[in-house]
């Protein structure tokens, strides 16, 4: 079962938010019809803010002869809502125009803006007289249309029928009975009538009791909520215009009612006027009344000590009539069998339209309950007929705050059970508790849990959580017995489960559950395990995420190291070395100068001393050649250069030795 | 890439009248640009390609209890459809079929496999006069991304009732979102535990993203309702906080969450990568060792509507043989132009400039130049040698003795 509520201020905001106008006015008159209507039924006056652009257009196809059928229904239609200034002469034509359409439809569509509009016009022109001459006729010629199911047909060539077509018709048909100048044959009315139920018949149900009409092809392009809110419109347009009594059962009058107020705040703004309208019907129809009994809370705090509220109204929020609320039942979900609560019938507060119940029985415990509700309605004459459920079932939770009390945890040797330490816990906050253990002991934790009236309690979440430092997390379910909570972790057993690993491990308790309302998450402290090492095949800790914010970021910057150059000695130590290789040179020149070196023996003849400086010359020029080589000359500009200095020596250097040699002879002779 | 949002997204549901109850969030897409074609998941016309051609650049999935899909969609053609660079929202729900679950196992999150499983949290739920089983989770803790949720920070709780999930280790491209706090478990209300929850605590994820390393991106969501309506105009207070909130900060979640994962934010791109010499502007066919060179490289950002300059300051270049030998930080112009300067090592062969940018949440960068690195020519080194100089003097001076030893021996009587 769920709890249903009326149309309430929700609702009304969220129509500001999904009728909003384009620049002060809609896109069309049929979307300014279904703002407007709902708006209307809302009790948001929005008129004064569109009226002006919204009545332009509504003049203007009133005024036209070349409106369509569907433009002139829907101009009705916001005109009704406006009740904008049209000229004399529009309704004349508006009306004859009309007329015509109905005289030449064919179409269930043609047929239903053009009979629709006539009875919105004979409502809002009353000095026009309109009336269908041959209302039996087009009664029977909408007839053809419908099928043996109850459904309608959109056209005699269309061979698809439709439960939302069917609305239509019924709209249709209870037009041309009011516009009828007389009664009608009764066979006629009853055929409909036959139709009706059939249609009923048809109808879907959810589990909770809702029921809607959905059309039967898949591929339709009506979903449930319109379809469903036509075939309303349809059925209350016809038991008003229509004299005998037309009943559908009061438990689908509430299951549909149900249904609209069980879709919620649609987004959609044909879904929403189809809500609001389709309620509206409900709301005031000739069949019976829905009355929705809701809850505006179905939490019951018994720390806080509120009553419980109950409300009766209509689906629109208004007043219901004077009916007393019972309690019949309150089953716990604990004991389905027995009731905690028997017949007890809720005060009324007339200021607040509320029914309440400010006194729980002295048994009445935290849990979930599901509370059975019935109204009776007095037995005094009203207007209108009125049908609620016969009993209303509500799903109660009922919360308090849980005792935990003698909260200690302690390490236990585990061949002789003596309690090795102990320490007292206050689980309403985080503790400091500082344990160690060893493979061979035994960890035990216990508290008591005790609720409101002092009965045991067994919480839905209790874990306690061992967590290490590697971020492995283990969890375990402590058990409840009675009053007592007990969790004993005997190590041994769980060498393998905690993977072998040794360190220090941080120790977390959880309690809550729904009916707590002290729910809580403490951290005890933590323990230092001391486990055997781990054995080659155990099983491996599982991965753990890394942190995705360490993931990302730039990484360390590289910069490279160049290779260190050569060590090389200083340049003035060069520099000295260069000097000490320069000195055996000049000792050279200095010893030449002491033997009295001469150059008595150079030639004396002009050609030969000639001969013999071209000589010494050519050997400079090898030599500066060898120079300039080591400077910038290539390989090959050398080579060149040195065979051709060498040609040259070689003719030069032959001449004066040659002399040098005949010189040497002579002397040898003399 | 001129434009690099998705434009045109297929819905799935499984129920058509989500259309209608998810509205809110629905019409933000549309008033963004977004051309949203809704069908029924078991929609016998299903296609995602015609003629090799897509026929959407992203995909909604609100079809939790689908079992399987029409036409030619199935967890293959998905899979197919992401590796091909499309952005993916996946919600699942309490009762998820085999199929959502196998599609988010593709993506690296592992949802509960009990069924009847759901998030509950007896701290962190919101308080509510009607819900009494403490799964309408109150959910803060959000990622710390302005780039996935936005700069605003959000300031209501985030309303969540559904499934939960964890993320595969070994995946190191799903990311948490939206994360449950450490009171919270996984397990079916109605029912007594026996044994201990398999998810429970901060590791649970309630929303996930995954990038891929295609920049194709996908949201995971537990629950269809964090999208819906009723939801997102609720009232939210955490239960034990005193901070009441008109309306949750579910729209905002899921608004800036979209214009993430269809690319209107967090996309990178870079382009215009230039090398040179210091006092050259030519890029060089070559580089020497121990040249210094100037890098530069543009990288913009997409704003939804333009390229706007990208301002960081954790763009690095790498300059890349076998291994980094230069990896530097880049200096930005917040003109989108980031550049630096270094000397090219004295290693040589062929080396690449990469650019390679990850940063959360957004795209990633992978840009790359391949440029040779010579040695010194033979005609480069130092010509003269300060400490050869004995050795110069060496031979200059044998030259000159030879030279007078030439007059002293030929002509000396």
């Amino acid at each position: 079962a769920s709890v249903f509520q009326p149309i309430s201020d929700s609702h009304r905001s969220a129509a500001l938010d999904v009728f909003v106008p384009v620049d002060g006015s809609y896109k069309s008159l049929e979307e300014a019809y279904e703002a407007l209507k709902t708006l209307e039924i809302l009790g948001i006056d929005k008129k004064s803010d569109l009226s002006s652009k919204t009545c332009e257009n509504v003049v203007k196809v009133l005024q036209s002869s070349s409106s369509t059928l569907k433009d002139a229904f829907y101009a009705l239609n916001v005109n009704g809502i406006l009740k904008c200034k049209i000229g004399e002469a529009g309704p004349k034509d508006i009306v004859s125009q009309l007329q015509a359409g109905v005289k030449d439809a064919k179409l269930l569509l043609d047929f239903y803006y053009s009979v629709r509009g006539l009875v919105l016009a004979k409502e809002q022109f009353p000095g026009t007289h309109i009336s269908l001459g041959d209302a039996e006729a087009i009664f029977r010629s909408i007839k053809s249309l419908s099928q043996s199911d109850g459904r309608w047909r959109y056209s005699s060539n269309n061979p698809e029928s439709s439960t939302f077509a069917a609305g239509l018709a019924y709209e249709t048909l209870a037009g041309v009975i009011s516009l009828a100048p007389s009664e009608f044959d009764p066979s006629l009315i009853q055929s409909v009538k036959t139709g009706i139920l059939k249609l009923s018949d048809s109808i879907q149900k959810y589990d909770d009791g809702t029921f809607y009409f959905d059309e039967k092809s898949v591929d339709a392009s009506q979903g449930p909520i319109s379809t469903t809110a036509s075939v309303i419109r349809g059925l209350t347009s016809f038991a008003a215009s229509e004299s005998t009594g037309l009943n559908l059962p009061g438990d689908k009058i509430v299951g549909l009612a149900k249904f609209f107020l069980g879709v919620g705040i649609p987004g959609d703004a044909k879904d929403f006027f189809n809500q609001i309208d389709a309620l509206a019907c409900l709301e005031d129809n000739k069949f019976s009344v829905p009355l929705i009994l809701s809850l505006p809370s179905t939490v019951i705090s018994l720390t806080k000590k509120e009553p419980l509220k109950v409300k009766v109204s209509t689906v629109l929020g208004s007043k219901a009539p004077a009916l007393s609320v019972k309690l019949t039942q309150a089953l716990s979900s604990k004991s389905v069998d027995s009731s905690v609560i028997n017949n007890q019938e809720l005060k009324f507060d007339a200021d607040s339209a509320t029914y309440f119940l400010d006194s729980f029985p002295k048994n009445f415990d935290i849990g979930k309950y599901t509370f059975v509700f019935k109204i009776v309605l007095d037995e005094s004459a009203h207007e209108k007929v009125y049908i609620t459920e016969a009993q209303t079932k509500v799903p109660i939770a009922a919360t308090g705050a849980i005792s935990i009390e003698n909260a200690e945890i302690a390490v236990l040797d585990s061949d002789i059970g003596s309690v090795e330490s102990q320490k007292k816990l206050d689980l309403t906050k985080d503790g400091a508790v500082s344990l160690s253990a060893n493979h061979l002991q035994k960890l035990r934790l216990s508290f008591q849990l005790t609720t409101p009236l002092g009965n045991a309690f067994k919480p839905h979440q209790a874990f306690f959580k061992l967590k290490h430092e590697s971020q492995v997390e283990h969890i375990f379910l402590v058990k409840t017995s009675g009053k007592k909570s007990e969790l004993v972790l005997d190590f041994l057993g769980l060498v393998e489960k905690l993977y072998y690993l040794s360190g220090k491990y941080e120790i977390q308790l959880t309690i809550g559950d729904a009916s707590m309302e002290n729910s809580l998450l403490s951290n005890i402290g933590h323990i230092e395990l001391d486990l055997p090492e781990r054995p080659e095949k155990a099983t491996r800790p599982p991965l753990q995420s890394t942190e995705p914010y360490s993931r990302y970021g730039p990484k360390a910057e590289i910069s490279h190291i160049f290779r260190i150059p050569e060590k090389l000695p200083a340049k003035q130590l060069s520099l000295v070395f260069l000097g000490v290789i320069v000195l055996p040179f000049i000792g050279f020149l200095i010893g030449l100068t002491r033997l009295g070196v001469n150059i008595k023996s150079f030639p004396s003849s002009t050609g030969s001393a000639i001969s013999a400086l071209l000589f010494h010359c050519g050997i400079g020029a090898v030599l500066l050649l060898y120079v300039l080589f080591w400077l910038k000359l290539d390989l090959f500009t050398t080579l060149k250069a040195l065979s051709l200095l060498g040609v040259f020596l070689l003719f030069v250097g032959h001449r004066t030795l040659s002399q040098l040699a005949s010189a040497s002879n002579k002397l040898k002779s003399a | 890439v001129d434009n690099p949002t998705d434009r045109r997204v297929l819905v799935l549901l499984d129920d058509l009248s989500l259309k209608s109850s998810h509205s809110i969030f629905f019409n933000t897409l549309k008033s963004r640009g977004f051309d949203l074609d809704f069908k029924l998941a078991e929609d016998s016309k299903l296609a995602l390609q015609r003629y090799g051609q897509y026929l959407y650049d992203g995909l909604i999935i609100f079809a939790p209890s689908t079992e399987r899909f029409g036409g030619s969609l199935d967890s293959k053609s998905i899979a197919d459809f992401v590796d091909s660079g499309r952005d993916l929202i996946l919600s699942a729900d309490t009762a998820a079929s085999d199929l959502i679950r196998g599609i988010a196992t593709e993506c690296g999150v592992d949802f509960d496999e009990d069924s009847s499983a759901m998030v509950i949290d007896h701290t962190s739920f919101s308080v509510s006069d009607v819900d009494g089983d403490h799964t309408l989770i109150a959910a803060d803790d959000l990622v710390k991304s302005d780039v996935i949720l936005g700069k605003t920070k959000i300031e209501a709780p985030v309303l969540f009732r559904g499934v939960a999930h964890s993320l595969n280790p070994t995946n190191n491209l799903v990311l948490k979102v939206l994360s449950a706090s450490p009171s919270a478990y996984s397990a079916n209300p109605s029912s007594k535990l026996s044994s201990p929850p398999q998810l429970t605590g901060s590791s649970i994820s309630l929303v996930s993203v995954m990038q891929a390393r295609n920049n194709a991106r996908v949201v995971i969501s537990g629950s269809v309702q964090l999208f819906s309506d009723r939801l997102i105009r609720s009232g939210v207070q955490k239960a034990g906080s005193p901070n009441q909130y008109e309306k949750s900060g579910n729209e905002q979640f899921v608004t800036e969450l979209s214009k993430w994962v269809f690319h209107e934010r967090g996309h990178l791109k870079a382009g215009n990568l230039v090398h040179h010499r210091v006092g050259e502007t030519d890029e060089p066919a070559i580089y020497r060792i121990k040249d210094d060179l100037e890098f530069s490289v543009e990288i913009y950002e997409w704003s939804g509507k333009s390229w706007e300059p990208y301002v960081a300051n954790d763009v690095q270049v790498q300059f890349y043989m076998m291994s980094p030998y230069v990896l530097k930080t880049l200096s930005t112009d917040k003109k989108g132009l980031f550049h630096t300067s270094f000397k090219v090592p004295d290693v040589y062969g062929v080396f690449q400039f990469k650019v390679e940018y990850e940063k959360l949440g957004y795209t990633t960068l992978s840009l790359s130049k391949q440029i040779p690195v010579r040695p010194y020519r033979h005609n480069e080194y130092e010509r003269f040698i300060p400490t050869a100089y004995p050795y110069y003097g060496a031979c200059f001076t044998t030259m000159a003795g030879f030279f007078v030893f030439s007059f002293v021996y030929l002509y000396h009587k």
